[in-house]
């Protein structure tokens, strides 16, 4: 593995074609509760993509579904070409090693150095357990290195990894993830449990990396702000099902400010509207209808008040 | 409810209003079933008879012993230096195959590793099994089928250790982070590298400390493996005693005894400056280990020198802190190394003793009591049964005045804390084998002093355990108690006890577990029970009998495994 392999950048943030990542159905059961229910997305090369809702909403879910973490009920899951539910063992492994991941809580290992946890990020290609750093050989070990000068973290590599800040830790992560030369970025809430302006870092950190080497990103926030001064497209979820989808360059301030409110108002509609299918009468429509703008006015109202 | 109190009526009224205090049935007959061991344990103390003017009595023994022997005299220089750096190094050879084969026992054993259920149950099988079988009958099975050396003992720790060791291994695996392992799997790693790379690094402080606990309970136990005929200092011993020469004997036993507790100091610093506890207190080893651990202004300095670029950064820097973790690496490969070039292991026989196995296996079945009795050797398993019970007893009763010392938040000055804690650092360090030789020199033979040994030995560990909780108790509840001018001796009886009774019972229980197996080894040395029948049956090529003794040792452990797990469970 030598160099970053370099892709042409993408002219807009929103590409149409190459799509990298593609969702389609996707429905996931933990029992009797429904976590993801009908979940259609795509993104294409070089797209950052947020994920936006509460915490429940199944943005999570999604996220492990794109890498094979998680299994679908039912729904096609598309990641670089490959169908993900006839990939197993090493060819999963395979495909998982081209996607990074990025987590909320870091994830290194405390007691390794930072430098012997971005090399954890190169296991798929070397196969075989490995102990320590001269079993990853020297070219790998300056890779590593030279992924730390990019996170800006050079200096640390000899540290422990748990005597780093939340901030640098999980500028390790993002080491480990570009260890793994990857083509799709995923991320779950990577700045939940950090500072703002670590946060901001971060979130510059990823969108540098991603412009420059063509990466698509699909992260996972639940800051309306951050994803919208940040994303190429928000979609956004509620009770595991896709509410909005929309490039941010199309968003005007304003409607940007309501999205959760929007959101909110989205779901009304779509009950509100099955349940006058059902009672398909010209009184019952007309008064649904009224109930439904009031609703939605109150909701907003809502949501302006303090 | 607060209400009804506060309102002014009959007193009859509240105690008939009070909400009665419901036990689980459970509960009740666990706190039965207590109370009967407890009554039992008594019984068995008073049977065994030991009064002080006995032991007065005895003094009187031991002073004309010690005239007749005329002293203690030690072996040459050269050759006490070989046995115990043969000790040494075999102990540490077999904790090592212990080490070793415990990783693969572990991964099956716990539950976020096992592939599987019934593998599962398999690796906890071999952990029951290996724990139960006690090591002295693995000697004389692997002495039969190895040439003599140290290969025997070796395999008989390396296998009997296996049981502990993975059992506390696996408790870690199943402890630790899930998190960085969910990392690994996410960038495409196998599930072997999750383990190498996500769940080793995690958990390897806490399996060395295990190892180099299990280490000192192996050296202590090795003295006993020289009377079935495995080399080292334990071996000399027995000869000695065997040949009437007692001053030579005391003189073997007091070196093992000293090198015990050597050994058990310097693995109890090593552990804890390992684990990373601050040495905060104000006791000798804290005070080593600050001493030596500090580090320096240049280090800091050291750390702060920055790389130029990635390609300078390949050279890693000679910290302070590396500089010590090569020099520990170093030491432990060189002890490593010689304990196996002391040990002179004839490799050839591991492949040569598979021949020998159905031979000796055949003589090994069926199990039969030969030429005893049923009753006779039923009362020998009752009177170790009953040596356990009582020395547990006397253990508690010691445990709870030094444990409580020993710990911060109960001792009245720190003097006494440190004073406290070395006390049960030495105890845990003292071989019951050897305390029990030198006892049955002032009670003569039988019960008494393997039941003294044990309660002594025992202090070590109880103790350490009770101060140990008492120090993790919630410190509100004392706070609120000396706050409304409670008595230091109050504090401890209405706040702390109360909140470290449930981890007593556990522990307690633990104790009587392993005294269980100690008292049989005790009986080997003449300590009174059912050991003496294992080494007589062993000795006499009855193996048969040998047979039918471990069984029966078995099925007592596995009913107090039982019994301890049960009140642990209820208890808790």
């Amino acid at each position: 593995m030598g160099h970053p392999q370099s892709l042409p950048l993408p002219a807009t943030a929103g590409i149409e074609r190459d799509r990298t990542v593609k969702v389609a159905f996707l429905t996931k059961l933990f029992g009797e509760n429904k976590a993801l229910d009908g979940v259609g997305f795509e993104a294409g090369r070089g797209e950052l993509v947020v994920l936006l809702g509460r915490s429940g909403s199944g943005k999570s879910t999604l996220l492990r579904h794109l890498n094979g973490l998680e299994v679908p009920t039912s729904g096609q899951v598309q990641v670089l070409g490959e169908d993900l539910s006839s990939l197993t063992g090493s060819s999963l492994r395979r495909l998982r090693s081209r996607v990074g991941f990025i987590f909320q809580q870091f994830e290194l290992v405390p007691s390794l150095t930072v430098l012997e946890n971005v090399l954890t990020g190169s296991l798929a290609v070397v196969r075989g357990p490995r102990l320590g750093l001269f079993g990853y050989g020297k070219a790998r070990r300056l890779t590593a290195l030279e992924h730390l000068e990019t996170v800006g973290l050079l200096q640390l590599a000899y540290q422990r990894a748990d005597t780093l800040s939340g901030g640098q830790q999980q500028r390790v992560a993002i080491a480990r993830a570009l260890m793994q030369e990857p083509e799709i970025l995923l991320a779950d809430e990577p700045v939940a449990s950090l500072d703002p302006e670590s946060s901001d870092q971060v979130m510059n950190l990823i969108r540098d990396i991603a412009r420059s080497k063509g990466l698509t990103v699909v992260c996972s926030l639940h800051q309306v702000d951050l994803a919208l001064s940040w994303a190429d497209r928000i979609v956004g979820l509620r009770h595991g099902k896709v509410v909005l989808n929309t490039l941010t360059e199309n968003m005007t301030r304003e409607e940007a400010m309501g999205i959760y409110g929007q959101v909110e108002v989205a779901t009304i509609t779509s009950e509100f509207q099955a349940i006058a299918e059902e009672l398909d009468t010209p009184g019952h429509r007309e008064r649904i209808a009224r109930d439904l703008a009031t609703a939605a006015a109150t909701t907003r109202a809502g949501r302006k008040a303090p | 409810m607060t209400a009804t109190a506060l309102t002014p009526g009959p007193v009859r009224g509240i105690a008939a209003g009070a909400p009665k205090r419901k036990i689980s049935p459970e509960r009740i007959s666990a706190s039965i079933t207590l109370v009967v061991i407890l009554v039992i344990a008594i019984q068995a103390l008073v049977a065994i008879d030991i009064s002080i003017p006995k032991m007065f009595e005895s003094m009187d023994n031991a002073e004309r012993f010690f005239i007749r022997v005329g002293g203690v005299t030690f072996p040459p220089l050269g050759e006490l230096l070989y046995l115990t750096a043969l000790t040494v190094g075999l102990v540490l050879c077999g904790t090592l195959l212990a080490a070793v084969l415990s990783v693969p026992v572990a991964i099956l054993s716990a539950s976020n590793t096992t592939p599987g259920p019934a593998w599962r149950w398999a690796g906890r099988f071999v952990g029951v099994l290996t724990r139960a079988v006690p090591d002295v009958v693995l000697a004389m099975v692997f002495v039969l089928m190895f040439s003599l050396g140290a290969l025997p003992g070796i395999m008989a720790i390396g296998i009997h250790s296996v049981g502990m060791i993975s059992k506390m291994f696996a408790d870690a695996i199943e402890q630790v982070d899930e998190g960085p392992r969910l990392a690994i799997r996410a960038a495409g790693g196998t599930k072997t590298q999750e383990f190498v790379s996500g769940i080793f690094p995690q958990v390897m402080p806490s399996w060395v400390a295990t190892v180099l606990h299990r280490n000192d309970i192996n050296l202590r136990g090795s003295v006993i493996l020289g009377y079935v005929g495995i080399i080292g200092l334990g071996r000399e011993m027995s000869y000695a005693f065997k040949a009437m020469d007692y001053s030579l004997g005391m003189g073997y036993a007091i070196v093992i005894f000293a090198l015990c507790v050597l050994m058990e100091v310097v693995s109890s610093s090593v552990r804890s400056v390992m684990l990373g506890h601050a040495p905060t207190g104000r006791g000798m080893g804290d005070r080593l280990v600050r001493r030596f651990g500090k580090k320096s202004p240049r280090e800091t300095m050291a750390n702060a020198v920055g790389f130029a670029s990635p390609a300078q950064a390949l050279v890693r820097p000679w910290t302070n802190a590396r500089r010590r973790n090569v020099v520990w690496g170093i030491t432990s490969v060189l002890v490593v190394i010689g304990s196996v070039v002391i040990s002179d292991i004839q490799w050839r026989d591991f492949i040569t003793f598979w021949g020998k196995v159905p031979a000796i296996a055949v003589q090994f079945w069926p199990p039969t009591f030969g030429s005893y009795e049923y009753g006779t050797m039923l009362d020998a398993m009752w009177k170790t049964i009953a040596i356990a019970l009582a020395a547990t007893f006397l253990t508690l009763l010691g445990s709870v005045v030094i444990g409580s010392l020993a710990a911060r938040n109960v001792a009245p000055n720190g003097f006494i804390r440190s004073a406290s804690r070395f006390i049960l650092v030495v105890i845990r360090g003292i071989p019951e084998v050897i305390l029990a030789i030198m006892l049955i020199v002032v009670t003569g033979l039988g019960g008494q002093a393997g039941t003294l040994a044990l309660a002594i030995c025992g202090v070590g560990l109880l103790g350490k355990l009770i101060a140990d909780s008492s120090e993790e108790v919630n410190p509100g509840p004392e706070r609120a108690l000396t706050a409304t001018g409670a008595t230091r001796l109050q504090v401890f009886a209405g706040a702390t006890f109360p909140q470290g009774v449930q981890s007593l019972i556990g522990h307690t229980f633990y104790l009587l577990d392993t005294n269980v197996r100690a008292a049989t080894i005790l009986g080997i040395v003449g300590g009174g029970g059912i050991g003496y029948y294992l080494l007589n049956a062993g000795q006499g090529s009855k193996y048969g009998v040998v047979t039918a003794i471990v069984l029966m040792i078995l099925a007592t452990v596995l009913v107090v495994e039982g019994l301890a797990m049960w009140m642990r469970r209820v208890f808790r």
